[in-house]
């Protein structure tokens, strides 16, 4: 790698990643199972350069959750998808998200080279190990696992992948061997029956938390995709973390840290202000129940309710029983907690309603506020997101982006007409792409055997 | 059942090559008014080639590539978990509008059981129990979903309706599946499932049967296709020259084989529709160019036979089969519940 490239990712729910996300005018409501329409939008995507179509996953579906987070009900299989998205285009890269816990690294090795060959090398493979505890049930288990037992497992399952792939025949059939492994949890003899993937190892990201995911991805991915951090010195922390922790496998290099940014973006900065109170307006609040009540907010964990009630709790001063719409008195807002104050300064930088300017912040604002976000959120005309996107770029926060659209379709065309233009034309990112293989697309050599 | 039902089973040789290829020899079938192509899986190595790419993947490539006819993946129950199995098929299902189906591969396979051996799992043990609960379970994660139970109502901002939406709690012998799905239903309710004939457990349990060699097919219920490997050229000597010069495979209980022209291989399909009880035939076309030469000289002579129409009759799999849309099972019992209770 000479010059430091920007990466971006689309990540596909087809909801939209708002929680009102598909009750937006520009959304189509019913796009989890319009193939056509998901290939359209990779197709927007690929015209734009991106990177990859990422499609997460989840192993259990809870209908409870249809106005915390409608995306982790229901969808199309990753594999198929990916393969359909692939079918309609010819450069962009497709993500699957594949949980070894309820998977065979046989059928992962096979599935995920398949992929690879009919993309002509496009394929990478998510690794996560299952946010819901729920899937257990799907899988003829009592309980989810604990973390170190899903990490342990998930660490064999790739090793296992990974020999598979380094085993596997040519094209034309020759250089197949057994592999004969005879690990903790799995014994599996080879060769692959597939032939080895174009691009050597199928491209593996890992998305998760804890210091086993850390250590998992610093190791043994080629991408991190990172979840939300509360404060800038916390996003810088986790990039040095990931980064010091590959170098210390010699792999500083060779691992890419992308966080899920979600832009509310449209031509002015005022557009773009009530976009996001557009979207807000259209969520189905949580009804006010007991202090401490609390929803799943789907698969992440457990958040708190979108309600008076909750926003109470998590800023520490009672707000029960107002109108939403109407202005916080700035005495009340004063008088918030720690956690709170860090909230406002949030409102302040998606909203720019203020504590005590004239567009002062709403108790609506204090309950939107309230539920876990899922990514990091910026609200602005084209030039605000490119600045952000650039900041992080530059200043040790993001190696690139999955993009999260807040509605589908018109998310993801607002961000690739209004904001890659500007990126391009600041040098940031490709005006085309310098391969044809995902591989290529973020730089990364392929393996040898 | 008017006219024969005619699936095409392509050969490694076409699907280990080129995505192109496979997708040229799909819109041959399709011109052509084949019902379905039979996409083979089995997850263990052959000696000295490479094997084509996973079943469900290389359909899902066809499906966006095709509109009419159906694509049918194999799968052993012995290597899937049902909730995985279940939303590929439904997913190939939507994908294709309604084309998907799935052919239940049974039989010992020791090599493919040494690459699936994992803590508490051994592939080889209990495999006919596993695979007659499987079927059945899939079908009833397909109908964890109501029809219309994903409503995305905008306006009022409601998204499914969950009480459309079951719990499953399968608790059976080999299996235990909480549900729902996470897939909704797919548009055939249940995307078709084939099942070998001879198996006891599995054949009530399927809509297809796969009989093997057609002068062996037993008469059913439901439809029965015997598997036939046809090597056809313009000429009986060619003919018989491709099928010497591919081992001379002989017919056995699993399959027939013909050599021969073009009216003799047809000839013999039709004298089996008239005697044998079969509605149509698998056809595993042996070689790379079997497929061009089948639809372009065989086809033909069926259809000036008038056993074979050439024609789509349905948008679905089912609806090229004949098979109607299955009711929802869950909503059927239920209801039963109810009623009994009343
Ligand atoms: C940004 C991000 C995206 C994730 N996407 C998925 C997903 O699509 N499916 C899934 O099952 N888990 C997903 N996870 C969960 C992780 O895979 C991981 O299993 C979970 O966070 C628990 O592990 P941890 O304790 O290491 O975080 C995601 C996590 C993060 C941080």
């Amino acid at each position: 790698m000479s010059e430091r490239e920007l990466h971006l990712g689309l990540m596909f729910w087809a909801t939209g990643t708002h929680a009102a996300g598909w009750r937006h005018p520009d959304a189509r409501a019913d796009a989890a199972y319009d193939i056509g329409l998901i290939q359209e939008v990779s197709q927007a995507a690929e015209r734009a350069k991106f990177d990859f179509v990422f499609l997460g996953d989840r192993l259990a579906s809870d209908p409870a959750l249809q106005h915390s987070n409608p995306a982790q009900i229901s969808r199309l299989e990753p594999y198929s998808t990916a393969m359909a998205i692939a079918a309609a285009t010819t450069h962009i890269g497709v993500v699957v998200t594949a949980n070894p816990t309820y998977s065979d690294p046989y059928a992962i090795a096979r599935l995920m080279a398949s992929l690879d060959h009919l993309s002509d090398g496009r394929a990478a493979w998510n690794l996560v190990t299952g946010a819901d505890a729920a899937a257990a049930h799907n899988f003829g288990r009592d309980a989810h696992w604990d973390t170190a037992r899903r990490y342990d497992w998930a660490e064999e399952t790739l090793r296992v992948v990974r020999d598979l792939w380094d085993a596997a025949p040519e094209p034309d059939g020759t250089g197949a061997r057994r592999i004969d492994h005879r690990g903790e949890f799995f014994s599996v003899d080879g060769p692959l029956d597939v032939a080895r993937p174009p691009q050597g190892h199928v491209v593996v990201f890992n998305a998760g938390t804890s210091d086993r995911s850390r250590e998992l991805g610093a190791r043994d991915a080629d991408i991190v995709f990172a979840g939300p951090q509360p404060t800038l010195a916390k996003r810088r922390e986790y990039y040095a973390d990931i980064k010091a922790r590959a170098a210390r496998h010699g792999r500083a290099d060779h691992v890419a840290v992308l966080p899920g940014l979600t832009p509310i973006v449209a031509p002015t900065t005022e557009e773009a202000v009530a976009l996001h109170d557009r979207l807000n307006a259209l969520l189905v609040l949580d009804p006010e129940r007991e202090v401490g009540d609390i929803v799943r907010a789907g698969g992440i964990g457990e958040g708190h309710q979108r309600n008076l009630t909750s926003a109470s709790e998590v800023f520490g001063v009672d707000v029960r029983g107002n109108d939403l719409a109407a202005a916080v008195p700035s005495s009340t807002l004063a008088a918030v907690s720690e956690e709170g104050a860090r909230r406002l300064t949030e409102i302040t930088r998606l909203t720019r309603r203020t504590v005590d300017g004239p567009d002062r912040i709403t108790y609506g604002d204090l309950v939107h506020a309230t539920p876990a976000q899922l990514s990091h959120v910026v609200v602005g005309n084209p030039e605000e997101v490119a600045d952000m996107i650039q900041e992080w770029f530059e200043e040790g926060a993001a190696d690139g982006f999955n993009i999260y659209p807040a509605y589908v379709p018109g998310a993801v065309t607002a961000f690739t007409e209004l904001v890659v233009p500007v990126l391009q034309r600041r040098g940031l990112f490709r005006k085309e792409y310098g391969g044809r293989t995902l591989r290529e697309h973020l730089g990364m050599a392929v393996p040898p055997r | 059942m008017t006219g024969l039902v005619l699936a095409y089973e392509l050969s490694d040789a076409v699907l280990a090559g080129p995505a192109a290829g496979i997708v040229v020899a799909a819109e041959r079938a399709e011109a052509a008014g084949v019902h379905a192509l039979l996409l083979g899986d089995r997850p263990a190595a052959r000696p000295g080639r490479a094997a084509p790419p996973a079943a469900i993947v290389a359909a899902s490539m066809l499906a966006v590539r095709t509109r009419r006819i159906g694509l049918v993946v194999d799968a052993a129950p012995a290597y899937c978990e049902p909730y995985n199995l279940a939303r590929m098929i439904a997913s190939l299902d939507h994908i294709s509008g309604g084309r998907a189906g799935w052919r239940v591969v049974t039989g010992p396979d020791p090599e493919a059981d040494a690459n699936h051996r994992r803590e508490g799992v051994d592939p080889a043990v209990g495999r006919e129990v596993r695979a007659a609960e499987f079927v059945p379970l899939l079908r009833d994660l397909w109908d964890t979903w109501e029809d219309g139970a994903f409503v995305h109502e905008k306006d009022v901002g409601r998204f499914i309706d969950p009480d459309r939406v079951h719990v499953l709690d399968h608790a059976g012998p080999a299996l235990q599946v909480r549900g729902p799905l996470n897939v909704v239903r797919p548009p055939q309710g249940h995307p078709v499932v084939l099942a070998p004939a001879a198996e006891p457990l599995l054949a009530p349990e399927a809509d297809v049967l796969v009989a093997g060699n057609p002068d062996r097919a037993a008469a059913s219920d439901r439809p029965v296709l015997g598997t036939v490997t046809p090597f056809v050229a313009e000429t009986q000597e060619r003919a018989r020259e491709l099928h010497a010069r591919a081992g001379a495979p002989r017919s056995d209980g699993d399959c027939a084989v013909l050599v021969g022209d073009a009216a003799s291989v047809a000839g013999q399909l039709a004298a089996w529709a008239d005697r044998a009880p079969v509605d149509g035939f698998v056809l595993r076309l042996p070689l790379p160019g079997s497929v061009e030469v089948f639809t372009d000289l065989v086809l033909p002579e069926l259809r000036a036979s008038g056993r074979y129409s050439g024609e789509f009759r349905a948008g679905t799999l089912r609806g090229h089969l004949g098979l109607a849309r299955p009711a929802n099972r869950i909503v059927g019992r239920l209801t039963a519940a109810g009623a009994e209770r009343s």
